[in-house]
């Protein structure tokens, strides 16, 4: 690493200018439209987004300096980590499942609770958060303040040496907003380079229709909540978990009773990458996420009215597909992974090249 | 001691409690954004505003008849531009609705202005003299003469009035 600031400044100083802004074009289908907001003071250039995923990727976050951002977010698992719950400092579990750090860029209420408007806003949770990685922003930027890259790192992405809080944020929320899944079998059947099996024809026409019995219309509703090309929609359901939540979810947020127990629709996109499954990781696999939908829906008084009102029969009280159907939309599940995103090589940690052979 | 214990369990519990209630709030919706005076308003509110009632058709295909508050009287108490002021630049706002599920819907002004449009939208509290159902109330949104009801929005949390920016 060293041998690349150096490189870095030696060629910026060559070039007689400190800060080098290169723009960051952000790359995405059309299908997945224009609905975000990068912050006016947090425009993406190539040198902060390489920032943003050095620190992504840095474990001197952290208070042991055993643990970075990807401990619990690793690209081979859509960075997920594959556990119920993280494991922070010392030891210590976190409360809820990490989530999948694709497409957050569309994503405008952030964690499960959606506490959060900003990826520059969510980073400091688990920079801080005891049970993460447990370090604070003072201890963070004095570690960094004594590395000879990061100043110079800095420099180039800011124009000053000074590492701050909302900068190493800002440069975090840069390299995340780069995190784009566009490239499963899904997309190339969007866009006309790929021709389903029928299997997965069916199961993507059952996960996308809402059932209507009476016009003999078979559907699992998926769609209602993880539809559009996205496969997630910016909704909060409670969707039957429970019958008494024992994790008010949103409501945490809102202070509002018809909140309670609901949490984030998550994107199913790489989601055959990202088990276990749910808030609290409660489902190892997604035969049981879908026996779950299909036959073990808790009532209370806060249920999504989506859920509850979906049956394939007339005056059905549960959804009722049968085995088949729930394998049709497995196969079309496992055609939302992305090997070219967990792949990318832009994504992947920059500290392992510099490692001494 | 282990009567002590007791009583130092019953008091946490009574005090964790009471510390939830005071967290949970009476159901309410805000009216934010491009307004003169933002409303944070309950069931109670409304219940001051005039009454009116609709008789429309639901998505179960039977009339049904809605009791609420008319969308126009609540924009015109938090002070949004309705009337002779819904003029000028004034045409180039919006109002987006959000429920608690974050589905959101948007209307212009003169959708909602009677001296525009006929059209009773309305806030809806009640249900063929009942209070809207779980999943769809307290508030809901109720928009009579639509043939697609994508905007009769569910579980109402916050209604923004917001200037196009293009």
């Amino acid at each position: 690493m060293l041998m690349l600031g150096i490189i870095l400044l030696t060629t910026s100083m060559q070039r007689g200018d400190h800060v080098r802004s290169t723009p960051y074009v952000l790359d995405y289908p059309a299908y997945f439209g224009g609905r975000f907001t990068i912050p006016v003071d947090n425009q993406m250039t190539q040198e902060i987004v390489s920032l943003g995923r050095m620190l992504f990727y840095e474990t001197k976050l952290s208070k042991s300096n055993q643990i970075s951002c990807a401990s619990c977010h690793q690209q081979k698992l859509a960075f997920t980590d594959g556990k119920q719950f993280s494991v922070g400092e010392g030891g210590s579990l976190t409360r809820r499942n990490s989530m999948s750090l694709a497409n957050l860029l569309w994503v405008r209420s952030l964690f499960w609770d959606g506490r959060v408007g900003s990826l520059e806003e969510q980073a400091i949770f688990p920079l801080t958060d005891p049970h993460e990685m447990g370090q604070s922003m003072n201890e963070a930027i004095e570690k960094l303040n004594h590395t000879t890259n990061y100043p110079v790192l800095f420099k180039f992405a800011f124009g000053t040496s000074e590492i701050t809080t909302a900068r190493i944020t800002k440069a975090i929320a840069q390299f995340e907003r780069t995190l784009i899944s566009s490239d499963s079998r899904y997309d190339k059947y969007l866009k006309g380079e790929y021709l389903p099996t029928e299997q997965e024809l069916r199961g993507l026409n059952l996960f996308m229709s809402r059932p209507r019995p009476e016009d003999n219309v078979r559907g699992a509703n998926c769609g209602h909540c993880h539809g559009t090309p996205k496969l997630f929609k910016e909704l909060f359901h409670n969707n039957g978990l429970d019958i008494i939540a024992q994790d008010m979810g949103r409501m945490e947020i809102t202070g509002q009773e018809i909140d309670r127990g609901r949490f984030r629709v998550p994107t199913l996109r790489n989601i055959a990458l990202t088990s276990p499954y749910m808030h609290d990781g409660r489902f190892n696999g997604l035969e049981e996420v879908l026996d779950h939908y299909n036959e073990h829906i808790q009532q209370s008084e806060t249920l999504s009215p989506f859920i509850s009102e979906a049956t394939n029969a007339i005056n059905g009280k549960s959804l009722l597909l049968t085995d088949t159907e729930k394998t049709d939309i497995l196969a079309f599940l496992h055609m939302l992974t992305d090997s070219t995103f967990i792949n990318n090589p832009e994504f992947s940690d920059p500290h392992e090249k510099y490692v001494q052979p | 001691m282990t009567k002590s214990f007791y009583n130092l369990a019953l008091l946490l519990s009574i005090s964790f409690t009471v510390s939830m209630a005071q967290t949970i709030q009476k159901p309410f919706f805000t009216v934010t954004g491009e307004v003169l005076n933002p409303l944070k308003l309950t069931a109670v509110d409304l219940a001051r505003l005039h009454t009116v009632q609709v008789n429309t058709t639901d998505r179960d295909g039977k009339p049904h008849i809605y009791t609420g508050v008319k969308l126009s009287e609540v924009l015109d108490s938090a002070g949004v531009t309705l009337g002779k002021e819904l003029n000028g630049e004034n045409l180039a706002k919006y109002i987006l609705v959000m429920a608690a599920d974050g589905y959101e819907v948007i209307f212009s002004l003169p959708e909602v202005d009677p001296e525009f449009n006929d059209q009773q939208i309305i806030i809806a509290y009640q249900v063929d003299g009942n209070p809207l159902p779980n999943g769809e109330g307290p508030f809901r949104m109720v928009v009579p003469d639509e043939k697609r009801l994508a905007r009769w929005i569910r579980e109402v949390t916050n209604i923004k009035v917001i200037f196009s920016k293009e």
